[in-house]
């Protein structure tokens, strides 16, 4: 039983970190209706950018955040006007093919300047933790959580209490009017990709602190993200943080109880299920949707 | 072009036969030779693809340094798999059919040794690898494989048995946990010693399979330290095998033993990560910077002074890869030629010397007698050999001293 | 006008009959096994992009999991020479087929889930769909082997041959799919696909059943699939669940028919006579460099971004304009074509 508590809790630490990875990616989704497959290596160049700093400047894992945020957000904002802008026709699908090969072009250039070697980001504070009843957890998984929490939040923030954070909204809602009623949505959408690129740089430092990563592991990053913003519905915020979570914890609990060999079908299956009952996701919007 | 390799190989006969034996002079250099190999540079296993080629290159210095390989001074050709198995049978053809190297060594993994080994068996080719140790590699009815390690995948945990069954009854593990990735590497063995301790009447604790692409292995980690089981016994690769240490610590569990099957060997890949706490790590090991086999000491200060860093951080994928350019050396001078029919005849017969020991090979490739593999244990930083006792340059730390 | 028609038809014609009559030929004109081998994958792609366009072209339903598929008929095939103990030979060849067959019953209840979504939501659902099938293949160890992989017999046909077989084997599934591709444009049921690209729901309206239509197209388009990868296991003579469900086989096939032309039928075959060798060139030649990857992808983004709508839709809208501008009619045929 008590395996199975701490599973829970180890499922709603980690499903912390993938709820801010799969909101920018439901973000990208919302406002420009791309699939953006390369958002995996886009996280594991967060982690090698924060793992550069950390080395060169010395700096806690955390803190490089103050530097690799703003870069990947400007990274953003140009991949998405010189890749994405220019796609007119059949966004969804040639989308698709265009992120995956930045995604490529990411792994190569990784590999070049990185070796393929495994490598994670270090912290004195690493391999401590605290007792909480019978079982202990871990300080880099809380910290990450928090860190995680208080991303989403200010994501949050922006999107709900701001001006532009509205144009965005609106722009997820409906481009078309929104581009009527005045709105700058290219502008939009080079910022959304901006947030969305720099969200993935805080979920790479956390990614990063608690796997060993290397070049190749957008691969099996990605697949998950994806699964986790189509059960909440594509481009729904607040369902990307709760399919992340009942993603994350089901899949520990099933890993204890039943075995680590079918922990990863059940993310599979759960989405099935789902979509059989509501084809749109969690949250989505049944919208007339066309390619 | 087979017949022009052939011709090329009865002329390196003929340069060879008036000086016979290993470390020849010949007396008019043989025309030289490429030696092709398919390496992941990309991909899955593009790790392990950079630590193979260090060691090809260090050996293909080596060779050329003494006068060549029968002669022939060595070229190596690299191209990548991009660890695909696509790739990886286009690109044995290509260097065999188009480039017409004259030799073929292993690429990494059974994974890609395997389709890789019709190919190159089709041409009549040997086929010296230095990873590809799966039982799937020698069910094949192939003649032409020869797997340059010093025990079948299957028998890398039994030096850690044996050991652990040695202990004093008192002092003896009596319950174990297992966990391996369904890998056709790491699964065989980590299955036979289960079936060892238990006929032995070792209790086991925990037992898992988890597959290959897990991401996240705390859950399996947290199984294993609930189990408080005495000693641990892993069938991991590097990213397992530090995520599974690090739960530990975290976890405040600390069991006697720790054996994991790769993770530990890679040096400061390994390190790296773990700091002072690779402490008491166990990993089976049939090489090490330390050991004295045929050629090691040189191996291993050449490795430094080409590549920097210090002997712990050599990973055992480049000593390897170095040790089959060893056996095909021995090999060629004992037939007196680099044909690949001849290369295959010879290779079935004798024992060849490689930096990881002593090794022959059955009809299959698969290596035999030998000493088998060793146990290599981290102490103050630095991985070194513990059991058994012939080569042994420390004695076991047991139980593990408690985590950092 | 109408001599000029059937000029271009014969010419057309003329110019198909050439093409394969080369196909046909390329072991005799060029032996060597490094062509041969070459050419044995350029034509699997062939194949599948055209077998994927089926769906994804003409239905405008693009599936990123048809390398489940592709590894389902792999194992099938598989399977059935480990159970049944047939040796390596030219009969493999024969249960090809079967492997069809297998993977045609599991698409059936595979798109009758999947096709429930649409746009976006189905591409991702294909994905999930594929890595179920990965993890099954992978944890289902008793009847699959698992991880450890799965040995097919191997032929003892000697180097120089041995790509041979394997070549005609592909050729033929690759000309089926054209075959099936071509019928299914001139029929009623193409028609129906086509409307449900332009709008699925006004389709719905004009009475096309759209449901049966989809899940028709999907699952023709799974069977080819699945029998191109039964081959394939053959050749390569050992799977394994990542390397054979391979996310990168997936979309290659997409790549190749965009870069050809989506819902045509010469696209998918031009997208993968370019791009399938130069992909192999490309890694072989330059991999060490391991700036391959950087290189593969910038010709991928060139492509996507200078050509967006593929190879002969652009070529057609230039030759359309040409003879725009010599006659005012004539502009129809080539509008429709290009679709």
């Amino acid at each position: 039983m008590t395996l199975v508590l701490e599973a829970a809790v180890l499922g709603v630490l980690t499903g912390g970190v993938y709820a801010l990875m799969a909101s920018g990616l439901t973000l990208i989704f919302g406002v420009m209706r791309i699939i953006n497959v390369g958002h995996g290596a886009l996280v594991v160049l967060g982690a090698y950018l924060s793992f550069a700093a950390s080395r060169s400047l010395g700096l806690d894992p955390f803190a490089t955040l103050v530097i690799t945020m703003p870069v990947m957000f400007m990274l953003g904002v140009l991949l998405q006007t010189v890749f994405i802008r220019p796609l007119k026709t059949d966004r969804e699908a040639l989308s698709v093919l265009v992120t995956y090969a930045i995604a490529l072009g990411i792994e190569g250039l990784l590999g070049y300047f990185f070796t393929a070697n495994y490598v994670q980001l270090h912290a004195w504070y690493d391999t401590a933790s605290f007792p909480v009843g019978d079982f202990r957890v871990t300080y880099v998984y809380l910290f990450g959580f928090v860190l995680c929490l208080a991303i989403l939040g200010a994501m949050f923030l922006f999107l709900y209490r701001t001006t532009f954070g509205a144009s965005i909204r609106a722009t997820m809602l409906n481009r078309t009017a929104a581009q009527l009623i005045g709105i700058d949505v290219d502008r939009v959408a080079a910022v959304a990709f901006g947030i969305g690129m720099a969200t993935a740089a805080a979920g790479g430092v956390v990614f990063g602190i608690t796997n060993a990563f290397n070049p190749g592991s957008h691969y099996d990053l990605i697949s998950r993200l994806l699964t986790i913003i189509v059960l909440g519905g594509l481009g729904s915020l607040r369902g990307a943080v709760i399919a992340a979570l009942i993603m994350l914890v089901s899949e520990d609990i099933t890993s204890v109880v039943i075995s680590p060999v079918w922990a990863s079908f059940t993310f599979f299956v759960i989405l099935v299920a789902v979509l059989i009952v509501r084809p749109q996701g969690l949250y989505g919007v049944r919208v007339r949707e066309r390619l | 072009m087979r017949r022009r390799l052939i011709s090329a190989g009865v002329a390196a006969l003929g340069l060879t036969l008036a000086a016979c034996g290993g470390s020849t002079t010949p007396t008019a250099p043989a025309a030289p030779i490429t030696i092709g190999v398919s390496i992941s540079q990309s991909g899955d296993f593009s790790g392990d693809g950079a630590a193979l080629k260090q060691g090809y290159d260090l050996w293909a210095d080596d060779i050329n340094a003494k006068g060549g390989l029968q002669g022939h001074k060595v070229t190596m050709k690299y191209v990548d798999d991009a660890s695909s198995t696509q790739q990886v049978v286009t690109n044995y053809q290509n260097l065999i059919t188009v480039d017409k190297v004259a030799l073929v060594f292993g690429p990494f993994s059974s994974l890609l040794t395997i389709p890789a080994s019709t190919v190159v068996d089709r041409y009549g080719y040997a086929f010296p690898e230095p990873a590809g140790g799966g039982p799937q590699v020698f069910t094949r009815g192939l003649k032409s494989v020869f797997f340059v390690q010093p025990a079948a995948v299957e028998d890398n945990l039994v030096s850690y048995t044996k050991w652990l069954l040695s202990l004093p009854s008192g002092q003896r593990p009596a319950s174990v946990a297992y966990a391996t990735q369904d890998d056709p590497f790491t699964q065989p063995q980590v299955d036979k010693a289960k079936s060892l301790l238990e006929a032995a009447g070792v209790t086991t604790a925990y037992y898992h399979v988890y597959p290959a692409e897990t991401t996240d292995f705390t859950p399996i980690a947290l199984q294993v330290a609930n189990s408080k089981a005495d000693a641990v016994i892993l069938g991991t690769q590097l990213p397992d095998a530090v995520a599974f240490a690090k739960t530990f610590i975290q976890q405040h569990y600390n069991p006697k033993t720790i054996i994991e099957t790769t993770g530990p060997d890679q040096g400061s890949q390994f390190s790296d990560k773990l700091g002072a706490n690779t402490e008491g790590i166990m990993v089976p090991a049939g090489w090490t910077p330390a050991a004295t086999a045929y050629g090691n000491d040189k191996f291993v200060s050449e490795f430094i002074a080409k590549y920097g860093g210090k002997a712990a951080d050599i990973s055992a994928d480049s000593a390897e890869a170095y040790s089959v350019g060893q056996v095909v050396d021995q090999a060629a001078a004992k037939a007196g030629s680099i044909d690949n029919t001849k290369l295959i005849a010879t290779l079935h017969t004798g024992t060849y010397n490689t930096v990881q020991g002593p090794m022959s090979f059955d009809a299959t490739g698969k290596p035999q007698g030998g000493v088998g593999v060793y146990i290599e244990q981290w102490q103050g930083g630095n991985a070194i050999f513990v059991y058994p006792s012939s080569v042994a340059s420390a004695q076991p730390e047991y139980p593990k001293k408690n985590w950092q | 006008m109408s001599a000029l028609l059937r000029q271009a038809r014969v010419l057309k014609l003329g110019g198909i009959i050439a093409v394969f009559a080369v196909a046909l030929a390329l072991p005799a004109i060029s032996p060597d096994p490094a062509t041969t081998n070459i050419a044995v994958f350029t034509m699997m792609y062939v194949g599948l992009a055209t077998a994927w366009n089926i769906m994804g072209g003409y239905t405008g339903y693009i599936s990123l999991g048809h390398a489940g598929f592709f590894g389902f008929g792999s194992y099938t095939l598989g399977l059935l020479l480990a159970h049944l103990g047939i040796a390596a030979g030219y009969t493999p060849f024969l249960l090809v087929p079967i492997a069809g067959l297998g993977t045609a019953v599991l698409a059936v209840a595979i798109g009758w889930f999947a096709l429930r979504t649409r746009a976006a939501t189905f591409v991702i659902v294909t994905i999930a769909f594929m890595f179920m099938l990965q993890l099954l293949a992978e944890n289902l160890v008793g009847l699959t082997g698992g991880g450890g992989g799965l040995s097919f017999p191997v032929p003892p046909w000697g180097g120089d041959y041995f790509n041979t077989p394997y070549y005609y084997a592909m050729l033929a599934l690759a000309t089926l799919a054209l075959a099936v591709s071509w019928r299914i444009r001139r029929s009623k049921f193409g028609l129906g696909l086509l409307a449900i690209r332009d709008d699925e729901d006004k389709a719905l309206a004009v009475g096309v059943p759209t449901r049966a239509f989809k899940l028709t197209a999907f699952v023709v388009s799974a069977a080819l699939v699945g029998m191109i990868g039964a081959v394939y296991g053959y050749y390569v003579t050992y799977i394994y669940p990542q390397f054979v469900v391979d996310p990168l086989i997936g979309i290659s096939m997409v790549l190749m028919v965009f870069l050809g032309g989506l819902g045509t039928l010469s696209g998918p075959v031009l997208g993968a006579l370019i791009l399938e060798p130069t992909q192999l060139w490309l890694a072989y030649n330059f991999g060490a460099t391991r700036l391959y990857l950087v290189l593969y992808a910038a010709v991928f983004l060139g492509v996507i971004l200078l050509l967006p709508r593929g190879i002969v839709p652009s070529v057609m809208e230039l030759i359309e304009r040409r003879r725009a501008r010599a006659g005012p009619s004539g502009s129809t045929p080539a509008k429709v074509a290009a679709r």
